[in-house]
């Protein structure tokens, strides 16, 4: 074998990539329609949204279809879409408080203003596998249609309800129960990850913005070792919301805000351990975490809010114990993108062979060099130096 | 209660289309002039976060824009997704509804209606979402 550098193989590229479109037709199976994937594969849809930053439910859809169901792929063809369009603006800051909650819970109280929905959710069933789904057709749209109707007559349609609560985070500030934040040095805008390399320590704006895209495992893996014991992590998840979120803009004339849509979001809120920070003349208070997400994403909010109040903790030092990785900002932000750390190990299927002939010359040597030393006369030297060294 | 720009982003686009059009109706061809668009963009989403209240950047979304003048009255539309058509009859409603004189006033009761049919949209979402809702039992 000879390690060279080389060049070509462009038809190959394009027959693999006319063989990954043969054989995902092969099978002979209708193809997908985006609504369908858009519909009926929800949180694939949200998870590329998310984290390729990209809120646009149909072209997602696209995404995972192209990436054959590979979430990370698909977010990557999102991300990669967004660059091609302009931004015009920033939008009004919403809350999440303007939500229209379908789903709303509460780990810390059991009565919260407004109460509690479990909505959409499959949290409290038994994992067994439904068979029934296995033959789907049409009239199970129709069924789904009137199970939908029994719901809505059983939730008693009121005027003016529209699912808007207060945020149970707003009640413990009341209290003055949450450690403030720390505080930073004021900036005109929130820190812009896609206009500004990221620093370190950042400010917290940016910390949310990059955790928003992150990828959901990276985040959950983080987040699972600082409360299993690789950290000082005590969740207790004070608000989980899901719904639809308007959206404002200033309007380029006037500047009063212009509602241009809704969008699906889910958002947590998560207390860790009270504490009584570094400042013992201050009553002890919760730290607490945000996290944010498009489409319905529940793990990724919940990972995102332990690291942020994690991530909190180490910056007004009132970690207690082991920190772990999780508390380290710049080792959570600059690893748990999902399109950054794909991309580099993907990068090694690529020839490398320049650089793996300098490997093996080094290596040649390096045996040459062994070689050596377990002659009897390398080892007489090799003796004799260590003596010398003692 | 819904604004105005709400009620007509989030209802069906054919409505308000339905509208837009009942607009043009009363001008010429050459009464519309675009500025822009319609054109696909981004907005970046500033969410404010629940813990301290501060402002971060969310991600990106993908709305389509146009901007417009109608018989010399500048109108601005904007909608969440790819529909140019929305955004379009958005930014003729936007133009009318600004005219000195309020000449389309007719249109507010029709927008009014529409508003209707959303809010008690919103109120069926929502009860689907109620019937779920817990009755804790305390021991």
């Amino acid at each position: 074998m000879g390690y060279v550098a080389v060049r070509g193989g462009s038809e190959a590229v394009a027959r693999a990539e006319e063989l990954v479109e043969c054989l995902r037709l092969l099978g002979g199976s209708t193809p997908l329609q985006l609504p369908q994937i858009r519909d009926q594969l929800r949180h694939a849809v949200s998870r590329a949204m998310h984290e390729g930053a990209l809120y646009a439910p149909l072209l997602a859809a696209l995404a995972v279809k192209q990436a054959e169901g590979d979430s990370i792929e698909a977010a990557f063809l999102l991300r990669a879409y967004r660059t091609t369009l302009p931004r015009v603006m920033a939008s009004l800051p919403v809350s999440g408080r303007e939500m229209f909650c379908l789903r709303r819970i509460s780990a810390s109280f059991k009565d919260i203003p407004g109460g509690q929905m479990l909505g959409p959710a499959t949290d409290y069933l038994i994992r067994l596998l439904q068979p029934a789904l296995a033959h789907e057709d049409v009239r199970a749209v129709i069924a789904a249609a009137e199970r939908y109707a029994a719901l809505v007559e059983a939730g008693k349609p009121q005027p003016g309800a529209w699912g808007r609560f207060p945020k149970v985070t707003e009640y413990m500030r009341q209290e003055q129960m949450i450690v403030d934040v720390p505080a930073e040095p004021a900036r005109e805008e929130p820190f812009d990850i896609t206009r500004e390399p990221l620093t370190f320590p950042c400010p917290r704006s940016a910390r949310l913005q990059a955790m928003a895209q992150a990828d959901t495992g990276s985040l959950m893996s983080l987040a699972y070792s600082s409360t299993r014991g690789y950290g000082d992590a005590h969740p207790t998840l004070v608000e989980l919301r899901y719904g639809y979120l308007p959206v404002h803009v200033a309007h380029p004339l006037t500047g009063e805000p212009v509602t241009i849509g809704e969008i699906e979001a889910t958002e947590a809120e998560i207390a860790s351990k009270a504490h009584s920070v570094t400042n013992h003349a201050e009553p002890p208070r919760f730290n607490v975490g945000y996290g944010f997400a498009f489409g319905q994403s529940e793990l990724k909010v919940m990972s995102m809010a332990i690291l942020d109040s994690v991530l909190t903790q180490a910056r007004i030092g009132s970690l207690a114990g082991e920190s772990g990785p999780a508390a380290n900002e710049e080792f959570v932000l600059l690893h748990t993108d999902g399109i950054e750390a794909s991309g580099f190990v993907a990068h090694y299927k690529l020839p490398h062979y320049v650089t793996f002939a300098a490997d093996l010359s080094v290596l040649d040597r390096a045996r040459d060099h062994h070689a050596q030393r377990q002659s009897r006369l390398g080892q007489l030297v090799d003796q004799a130096l260590t003596s010398d060294s003692r | 209660m819904l604004t105005t720009s709400h009620i007509l982003s989030c209802s069906p686009p054919h409505l308000v289309c339905a509208l837009a059009e009942q607009v043009l109706a009363r001008y010429d061809r050459d009464a519309v002039t675009f500025i822009s668009g319609p054109r696909c963009v981004l907005v970046q989403l500033r969410m404010i976060e629940g813990v301290a209240e501060t402002v971060f950047n969310a991600g990106e979304i993908l709305v389509t824009e146009t901007r417009l003048e109608l018989a010399g009255q500048f109108g601005f539309g904007m909608v969440i997704g790819r529909d140019p058509d929305h955004a379009t009859a958005l930014a003729v409603l936007d133009a009318a509804l600004r005219m000195p004189g309020d000449p389309h006033a007719d249109l507010r009761p029709r927008i009014a209606e529409l508003g209707q049919a959303l809010s008690a949209a919103y109120e069926r979402r929502f009860a689907a979402a109620a019937a779920t809702r817990v009755e804790f039992e305390t021991f």
